[in-house]
């Protein structure tokens, strides 16, 4: 479900002029929750025409070039350090960290019962030059407002 | 039940009216309605359409990140539209995603599939319209909204055109009625008030009644000059009839006068003619009498047989006088109308016959006749002089066949004389009923000649008529009528056969 989420995620962010790639790249840093199942659902899809794909990268300095990174859970110490890497990049940052967008994240996943839900930082998304459709936030569990 | 045709004009007129401008907003506000339902209907589906868009295109997210909490709230928008009953959000595996209800209860039937390449699909169907709209994002398929409505406003709609359809049918009535009334004066007045002259004209005889004219000049004023002027063409006539009239009774009291002068004279001629005839004739029958008495023994046989030739002479000049006189009697008597059964007369005639009929064998056969109102006397001529004619022309017969009856021709009895004679040439038949016409020899037959025309002025005085039929050596057959409905009789058997006396 999750990893559904991440490409949808591309669908209601329109990032910036300047990022420019033949595809759509979601990055996976640190431990990865999905395995082949991410691999198997984007498969064949599309967003704004590029294909997406999937790439699982060592650094952070490596999500330079991707549309949506997901931190896993592993990286939790480390987190400051990413995301101060990744400032100036735009790149939509997800994870299931606790407080993870009070922390300067972009989309935090939620679990209610059985239901994935995610939080949004939109402060965040958009110092970083993201744009976050209203349509996005409107199914948000919380929208933050405050860059930290 | 009146036929329209038969309508007075007025009626007519104000009928025709109505049914122009009744037909005229019939069919005007039939299209419009039509058109305004099809506008309605359109627009309906239309605004069903944006709606469902915009529900949809709002509810991508929620789909996409199933949150129907979400989906809900977009939908519950829809309250502003009060005429939106139901609403559904479908994802694109067929499950029902979000749900909207105006009301709490009731349920709807399932939606509708949406045809391939067309993005929604509508129907119009008891009393709701619904419609299922499919909603792409980003080029692809993410939803379908179901939205069912219904159409109150489109019967409030139909209403209020109703009643505004029906008040301005009622309104262009009166209008129709008044503007009935106005052409009514000017197109069925003048010819109302024509036709109430020509009934008068017609039922009082009056041909000095003019039509007063219309105002206008169009056919009305056509239709009553020339109206006007055939009245006075008729009264013309009239007057010119009228005196011709008069010039005729002129002319025709003028004839008859000298007819009944000529008339008189000639009676009183032929009165005074025969009496004076009879001194005479009284002296030279004397006297040959006288002759033979006092001298026959002294005269030959020559002598003798040119006496009895003066005698047999004046003894016919004697008769003939007499028919005359009787003749002239007819003339001046008046009728004297009494109801005669004519078998009588004939009975009383065969008795005054039996002295000549005394060496004879005569078959009589004689009929019943009828009565009739008539002069007795006269009618007792008519038969005598018939008969004895009949017996007469007989003579030379072994048996004299003497037949009296009558026939019905054209409703009328005619009375026949037939004998099996010496029978006449119907050529001369002209000459049967003139005064001293005789069509037979005296040798053969002796007569004076008159006895048939005093036959034909008896009956022609009873308003009959009197004809013939023969054939020479076949006899002859006299028929009569004493009643004037011979008239037809008499021009039908105006063929060349007959002869008649003329009424």
């Amino acid at each position: 479900m999750k990893a559904t989420y991440l490409y949808k995620f591309g669908r209601f962010v329109e990032w910036p002029a300047k990022v420019e790639s033949d595809s759509f790249s979601i990055c996976v840093l640190g431990q990865d929750p999905f395995g082949p199942a991410l691999n198997a659902t984007i498969a064949n899809e599309t967003i704004a025409g590029k294909n997406v794909v999937a790439k699982r990268i060592p650094a952070p300095q490596d999500a330079v070039n991707c549309r949506v990174l997901f931190i896993g859970s592993s990286e939790n110490t480390r987190l400051k350090q990413i995301l101060s890497t990744l400032r100036d990049a735009s790149v939509l940052t997800v994870s299931d960290l606790p407080e993870f967008t009070q922390r300067g994240g972009m989309v935090q996943f939620i679990s209610e019962g059985d239901r994935v839900r995610f939080e949004v930082n939109l402060a965040t998304a958009e110092r970083a030059g993201l744009t976050m459709s209203s349509e996005l936030l409107k199914v948000a569990i919380n929208v933050r407002r405050n860059a930290r | 039940m009146l036929r329209f045709r038969d309508y007075s004009i007025p009626k007519k007129l104000t009928w025709m009216n109505l049914l122009v401008s009744g037909t005229a907003l019939l069919l005007a506000s039939t299209g419009f309605f039509a058109y305004d339902l099809y506008n309605f209907r359109t627009s309906t589906v239309r605004n069903l359409g944006i709606q469902a868009q915009i529900i949809g295109s709002n509810s991508v997210s929620a789909l996409q990140f199933d949150d129907p909490r979400s989906a809900e709230n977009t939908l519950s928008a829809l309250r502003a539209a009060p005429h939106v009953m139901f609403a559904e959000i479908y994802a694109p595996d067929g499950r029902a995603f979000a749900r909207y209800r105006r009301d709490g209860s009731g349920s709807f039937p399932p939606p509708l599939p949406i045809p391939a390449g067309q993005t929604q699909v509508y129907r119009f169907q008891g009393g709701q319209v619904a419609l299922v709209r499919a909603i792409t994002f980003q080029g692809k398929p993410v939803a379908r909204i179901y939205i069912r409505s219904d159409l109150r406003a489109m019967n409030d709609l139909g209403k209020n055109f109703g009643i505004i359809v029906v008040t301005v049918f009622l309104i262009s009535l009166l209008a129709t009625l008044w503007m009935s009334s106005v052409a009514r004066l000017s197109i069925a007045e003048p010819i109302v008030r024509l036709a109430g002259t020509a009934r008068i004209v017609l039922s009082e005889k009056d041909y000095s009644v003019r039509a007063s004219p219309a105002g206008e000049r169009n056919e009305i004023a056509i239709l009553i000059s020339t109206f006007n002027e055939m009245l006075a063409q008729i009264q013309e006539r009239d007057a010119a009839l009228g005196q011709a009239h008069d010039r005729l009774e002129q002319q025709v009291q003028q004839r008859t006068a000298q007819l009944n002068a000529a008339n008189a004279d000639l009676e009183a001629f032929s009165y005074s003619v025969s009496h004076d005839l009879r001194a005479p004739l009284r002296h030279i029958s004397a006297f040959s009498q006288l002759l033979n008495e006092e001298y026959g023994s002294k005269m030959d046989a020559g002598a003798q047989q040119h006496l009895n030739r003066i005698q047999s002479g004046v003894k016919n000049m004697g008769r003939l006088i007499d028919d005359l006189l009787k003749m002239a009697q007819i003339g001046r008597k008046e009728l004297a109308w009494v109801a005669t059964d004519l078998n009588d007369i004939v009975k009383d005639v065969l008795v005054d016959l039996q002295p000549e009929c005394e060496d004879r064998q005569i078959d009589w056969r004689i009929g019943e006749l009828f009565s009739i109102a008539c002069d007795p006397g006269l009618v007792k001529q008519v038969f005598a002089n018939l008969l004895s004619n009949a017996v007469k022309y007989t003579r030379k017969r072994e048996i004299a066949v003497i037949e009296v009856g009558q026939v019905e021709e054209d409703h009328a009895s005619v009375i026949f004389v037939r004998d099996n004679g010496a029978g006449f040439d119907e050529r001369y038949a002209g000459k049967l009923f003139g005064v001293f016409q005789r069509l037979h020899r005296a040798e053969d037959f002796e007569g004076t000649g008159v006895g048939l025309s005093t036959v034909q002025r008896i009956v022609k005085k009873h308003g009959g008529a009197v004809w013939a039929k023969g054939e020479v050596d076949k006899g002859a057959t006299f028929f009569l009528t004493l009643t004037a409905k011979t008239s037809s009789l008499a021009t039908r058997t105006e063929a060349p056969k007959a002869t008649k006396a003329a009424v």
